[in-house]
């Protein structure tokens, strides 16, 4: 049965080629500006790529006015308003991120102040608060995981209140998303592991929320195939660019997937553990993904079994499991094999979770935003039963 | 233009039932642990409500703008209507831009669950206290 309405509103052009970063000139002359300021931060300064692309960029045929490289692990307000003060100083007409999701995000907000000026805070945080098209915004993810490239949302950490604090407006979907494989070569096999076990929750999440739609459904399953297809390829060999293209595609499209029909309680666990015992957001959900499922199974059922022809990797006995079954198992085979390869944790105790915390954890994920997109009610008890499944 | 006409009306009658809301146990309380203050702003016709829910007692204030708020909340008062209906969508209502939140998302989120009792609780309210026209089914 169709949705009663859904909306489907993805204005991002996506390009993607091995190589593309060096060979931007068509898409940048459509994007219009002519000075851009790019963000990045120092690991990725350390391996030469803003220097890399802002040469390219230049070969393209615009002007790299300045970079900011300060962006944090996780973006902060400090670091949103200083990028934002140094594209104001150049005169930057435009941005362009290169890097993972705290670098995406910080240049999403940076480009609100940039463009529109204000509080970033008292103005802007919250849902629809923009009223117009901001400066183009370039994205160049040199991760495959939060699909930041592609989303309408920005996650900022106000350091000084330790508080997260949620942007969300269409206005924020950057104008150009360049995949580039080539750029994700050199991260480590554990970081590709957990990244796209991130991009996997987002799709199989967004697949049986009740915020589905028939277009979010089919990008979000396009995702969990490429992933099941590639991820161990990337994995095994770094340098593997179709593995790493397959990752990157499919981070891409799990992330408009998940961008409009929205997580659920595994997300809601890996927000309560990230935020308590500070587990990083992709090995959090790398866990709890089966578990979650195991949670809302009954109810999301039917939707579940969806999934069954785009997973792999099941024994003959498992194979006979009913189709919603097949997918949980194929999960958890997954994460297994990774976990055999010394490149992802299975159990909330080998990431330094203590066993005590699990009730804190528990009540926690009942309170976290995304409890009320889960496709059913997110009761402290039964969490904590699952979250002691995952311990 | 919308059902309502009259600002007063519309506040008298929306902050009418805000206000027994107060009474309701089952929400208070849940509503006084969010330590929220929360400011409705409606326009057609243009209303302020506020619901501070950060001392010991619920307080509903109308035409409250002084007030810092935790959060604040923008649509139209038909919107607003149909939403203690449960007729609205809060997730839709956003990505339509029909509803526009500023501040903390999550936390808003966080107490639809605490006032979804309401949506049984409007429609009773404006028959009770002569709005019997503007119940909706
Ligand atoms: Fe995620």
């Amino acid at each position: 049965m169709l949705p009663l309405f859904f909306e489907f509103h993805s204005p991002t052009k996506v390009v993607y080629g091995p190589g593309l970063v060096s060979d931007l000139h068509a898409e940048l002359s459509q994007v219009g500006a002519r000075r851009y300021l790019l963000v990045s931060d120092r690991g990725l300064e350390k391996l030469g790529l803003p220097a890399r692309v802002a040469a390219s960029l230049e070969d393209a045929g615009v002007q790299v006015v300045g970079s900011f490289l300060d962006v944090p692990e996780n973006s902060e307000l400090g670091a949103v308003r200083a990028c934002a003060d140094e594209a104001a100083a150049v005169g930057a007409e435009g941005l362009v991120a290169l890097g993972g999701g705290s670098v995406i995000d910080t240049a999403k907000c940076a480009n609100i102040l940039l463009s529109e000026g204000g509080d970033l805070v008292d103005d802007y945080s919250g849902a629809g608060t923009l009223t117009r098209p901001l400066r183009p915004l370039v994205a160049i993810p040199t991760t495959a995981g939060t699909g930041s490239e592609v989303t309408q949302a920005a996650v900022i950490l106000d350091e000084a209140g330790s508080v997260k604090l949620s942007f969300s407006d269409k206005f924020l979907l950057p104008t150009l998303a360049v995949l580039d494989p080539e750029l994700t070569v050199s991260l480590p096999p554990r970081l590709t592991a957990s990244t796209a076990m991130d991009a996997l929750t987002h799709a199989v999440e967004s697949y049986v929320s009740p915020q589905w739609s028939p277009m979010s459904e089919a990008l979000a399953a396009g995702a969990v195939r490429l992933i099941f297809d590639h991820l161990e390829a990337a994995v095994a060999d770094g340098s593997d660019l179709e593995a790493r293209g397959a990752l990157l595609t499919a981070a891409a499209m799990a992330g408009i997937a998940f961008s409009h029909a929205m997580v659920g309680c595994v997300h809601g666990m890996a927000h309560a553990v990230g935020g308590l015992c500070h587990v990083p957001h992709g090995e959090a959900n790398a866990i709890l993904l089966p578990h979650g499922l195991e949670y809302n199974r009954d109810v999301v059922e039917e939707r579940l079994a969806g999934l069954a022809p785009f997973v792999n990797g099941l024994t003959s006995e498992e194979d006979r499991l009913d189709p919603a079954d097949r997918v949980i198992a194929a999960i958890r085979n997954l994460a297994g094999r990774l976990n055999k390869a010394g490149v992802l944790a299975t159990r909330l105790r080998d990431v330094g979770v203590p066993e005590e915390r699990l009730e804190a954890v528990a009540a926690a994920t009942v309170m976290d935003g995304t409890s009320f997109y889960n496709p059913r009610e997110v009761v402290a008890d039964e969490i904590l039963r699952h979250l002691r499944n995952a311990y | 233009m919308g059902s309502f006409t009259s600002s007063e009306q519309f506040e008298t009658m929306l902050g009418g039932f805000f206000e027994h809301l107060t009474t309701v146990p089952s929400i208070a309380e849940k509503l006084l642990a969010s330590k929220l203050i929360i400011r409705f702003k409606y326009t057609d016709p243009d209303v302020v409500l506020v619901v501070d829910c950060s001392g010991d007692a619920l307080e509903i204030r109308r035409g409250d703008s002084e007030t810092t708020a935790t959060v604040e909340m923008f649509m139209t008062a038909d919107v607003a209507h149909r939403f203690w209906f449960g007729k609205v969508n809060l997730m839709m209502a956003l990505t339509r831009k029909q509803m526009v939140a500023k501040g903390p998302v999550p936390k808003i989120l966080e107490l639809l669950p605490a006032i979804k009792p309401a949506y049984q609780l409007y429609p009773t309210y404006l028959r009770e206290n002569g709005y019997a026209q503007y119940v909706i089914d």
